[in-house]
């Protein structure tokens, strides 16, 4: 094994300085136009990567973010614990009392925002692969079918959340079923593709029963017994340890060991980041302040890592297939748009609000992209259908504050 | 028939005044002293007092009762006293319903332990499922009415919190308090994740700002729809989880009597693993509670 060299250090530390300060100055500037910051960090990775400057040229690109050798391992290495870190505040949002608090209406929107798109990415994946640029005449391959299934039913809360503060509906009846909808939508979501990769990993599998058995008992043992132990230690880590130093190592430590430990099993580390994260986030002893922290540690060092890397390893330009958008957005939006709305309606919300709230739900933002680079890495997706996501999870977190507001706010004028 | 009419005369009867006041008598070494509680609470709000046991009469039982009664001056012609067989939860709830009981008065710990607490202990079963205001007493305080302290859980986004509110001034008029603690919990999930990547430090002053005043003028605008009457009123913004917060504020308040609305749905053991509003206050009681039901 080679040593990692100085100049190989140079090279990680300024690959990393460019991403770290250009996502910033894109993403400041897609602020004033009220763009996700993403989108400005997927930007960026179009322009550092083999889309544009690797076509300009190939010899810098190559230089500054090499595809092998000692600073390709370290930058995966990041990658990958960005992935995790992503997973673990992703989870540190999600409240399973708030969806059972909300009540029937949550409930049946958040059923019938997942079934609904699942099952129609599922059946399109499945009935007809060559939509997808698959070579077949037969039926698609599982998989995939249940990839695409996953993919469009999941939602982004981050984004979401945002949409809502932005519209001044965080704290209104309408806010709250939308966020608890999407946290139960995002819980399942991850739980049924940790199945997946599990069922399709190169480590070799389990086995279904096995797979969902270690899934569902480590969930179950985390959000029970561990969320207990979490909420017991909390206050001494909080109040004995120093400030807030002593909150950020255990809890970013306990991420990783759970990480560490669904991925020795074979469940893929991001459940175990994502559960750590929710028994984390659901206790009333984690004060406001670290919880701040803790996502601002993630959110502004490691989420422009991971969503640069995005374009860093994508030609966006050679795999962007009209017809797999077109179809990826339809979907999207007929399966999110019409299931969540239905659940809301059934669920005792008017038709108008409904439909805001479907529109709401649609938003798809980093959870997509995060869960499309997982797949594409596990070899589930091609590029084409990656290059999808990541302008569906973009084209729907852009059009949702507007849809809102047309079935939502005009009603109250 | 006779259950259907009393059903009909229960719908949308307001939480106060006091008309009947039940008391579930566990024959335990508490009795004494809650029932003496009873009969001030009573005699202040000019209420019938119904006393209900379920389970098996005996001799020893009427006789303790007897001397109860006696030593607190309380007229055993003048009460009700049930007694009745059969599961004690279901038979309290039908008595309430059928003596139209405004409030239930039932001994209970602060603390139950562990498996009685999942499995459902009945003070706190009843108090999760009544038709009718509960309180439940955890201790006797020994100090004046007056000098207590009450807290009420003011959450301005709840229809049922006026009525609460207002039950909680009739009963602190009557039984002689000066002053009653309204608390309003502010709680936004994922409002951390919401700043994060893109606001601004004067951005997130001004979000949490506007968020706290915003808060404090849904607080008065409720108060200015109470009848306060000469009462002192105190108001509390806190920050925390629903349930969790007032509870612990209760505690180090050093609170008497903590008031909050009746549950909004059904509970069930999910809502005991994954603990949210009342379930925090039922899990460890910081003082007597008293849940108004409201009936709307």
């Amino acid at each position: 094994m080679s040593k990692f060299t100085h100049n190989d250090l140079i090279i990680l530390l300024t690959a990393i300085g460019v991403i770290l300060i250009l996502s910033r100055v894109i993403g400041e500037l897609g602020r004033k136009f009220k763009f996700p910051i993403v989108m400005g960090e997927i930007v960026v990775g179009i322009l550092l990567g083999p889309t544009v400057i690797g076509t300009i040229n190939p010899e810098f690109f190559e230089k500054v973010f090499p595809k092998d050798g000692n600073v390709s391992i370290a930058f995966d290495g990041l990658v990958n614990l960005s992935v995790v870190l992503l997973l673990f505040v992703a989870g540190l949002e999600v409240q399973l009392s708030l969806v059972l608090k909300q009540g029937k209406a949550a409930i049946s929107t958040g059923f019938f925002s997942m079934i609904i798109p699942f099952a129609t990415g599922f059946a399109a994946a499945y009935y007809f692969p060559t939509l997808f640029g698959y070579d077949t005449d037969t039926r698609g391959d599982i998989f995939f079918a249940i990839f695409l299934g996953t993919a469009l039913s999941v939602s982004a809360l981050p984004v979401i959340a945002r949409i809502l503060m932005d519209m001044n509906l965080f704290k209104s009846s309408i806010g709250m079923l939308i966020i608890a909808s999407a946290m139960f939508n995002d819980l399942i979501a991850w739980l049924i593709f940790s199945f997946l990769l599990a069922m399709n990993s190169s480590e070799g599998t389990l086995g279904v029963g096995y797979t969902i058995l270690y899934i569902l008992a480590f969930g179950l043992f985390m959000l029970t017994i561990g969320k207990k132990i979490i909420d017991r230690s909390l206050p001494w880590i909080q109040t004995k340890l120093s400030w807030p130093g002593g909150v950020l190592s255990i809890s970013i430590g306990i991420c990783l060991l759970c990480a560490a430990f669904t991925e020795k099993i074979n469940i893929h580390a991001i459940l175990g980041a994502f559960i750590a994260g929710i028994a984390f986030g659901d206790s009333v002893h984690l004060h406001e302040k670290a919880r701040e922290i803790l996502h601002q540690f993630v959110t502004n060092f490691f989420a422009p890592l991971f969503f640069v890397s995005i374009g860093l390893r994508v030609n966006f330009f050679d795999n962007f297939d009209v017809m797999i958008v077109g179809i990826v957005l339809l979907l999207a939006y007929f399966g999110k748009v019409v299931g969540a709305t239905f659940g809301a309606y059934l669920g005792g919300i008017k038709i108008r609000t409904a439909i805001a709230v479907g529109f709401g739900l649609n938003a798809r933002g980093a959870m997509e992209i995060i869960l499309g680079t997982i797949a594409l890495n596990a070899g589930l997706i091609s590029q084409k259908i990656f290059v999808a996501l990541v302008v569906m999870a973009l084209v729907t977190s852009l059009t949702s504050a507007p849809m809102i507001r047309k079935f939502y706010v005009e009603k109250g004028k | 028939m006779i259950m259907e009419f009393d059903l009909n005369k229960l719908k949308k009867r307001p939480s106060y005044p006091f008309e009947t006041i039940a008391v579930g008598l566990a024959f335990s070494p508490r009795m004494e002293s809650i029932l003496a509680e009873a009969k001030k609470i009573a005699d202040a709000c000019g209420s019938k007092l119904v006393l209900i046991h379920v389970g098996t009469k005996t001799k020893e039982k009427e006789k303790s009762l007897g001397d109860i009664l006696f030593r607190n001056n309380i007229e055993e012609r003048k009460v009700k006293i049930i007694w009745t067989e059969g599961d004690v939860v279901d038979m309290i709830l039908k008595l309430c319903k059928l003596n139209i009981v405004d409030l239930l008065i039932l001994g209970a710990l602060e603390k139950e332990n562990i498996i009685k607490f999942y499995l459902g202990s009945v003070a706190r079963t009843i108090s999760r499922k009544a038709k009718c205001s509960v309180l439940l007493m955890t201790e006797s305080s020994t100090s004046e009415h007056s000098k207590r302290k009450v807290i009420v859980n003011a959450g301005t986004d709840h229809l049922k919190t006026i009525h609460s509110i207002n039950t909680a001034f009739y009963f602190a008029k009557h039984i002689g308090l000066k002053e009653v603690t309204l608390v309003h919990e502010v709680h936004v999930p994922a409002l951390a994740m919401a700043m994060a990547e893109s606001s601004s430090a004067p951005e997130v002053t001004k979000i949490k700002k506007d968020f706290s005043e915003e808060e404090t003028n849904k607080l008065h605008s409720m108060i200015s729809k109470c009848d306060i009457g000469s009462l002192k009123i105190n108001e509390k913004i806190i920050k925390g989880k629903p349930g969790y917060a007032i509870r612990q504020y209760a505690e180090t308040k050093k609170a008497d009597l903590l008031v909050i609305n009746s549950p909004d749905m059904h509970l069930t053991f999910f809502d005991r693993i994954f603990t949210h509003d009342i379930e925090y206050i039922l899990a460890d009681l910081p003082c007597n509670l008293l849940i108004v039901h409201s009936r709307v």
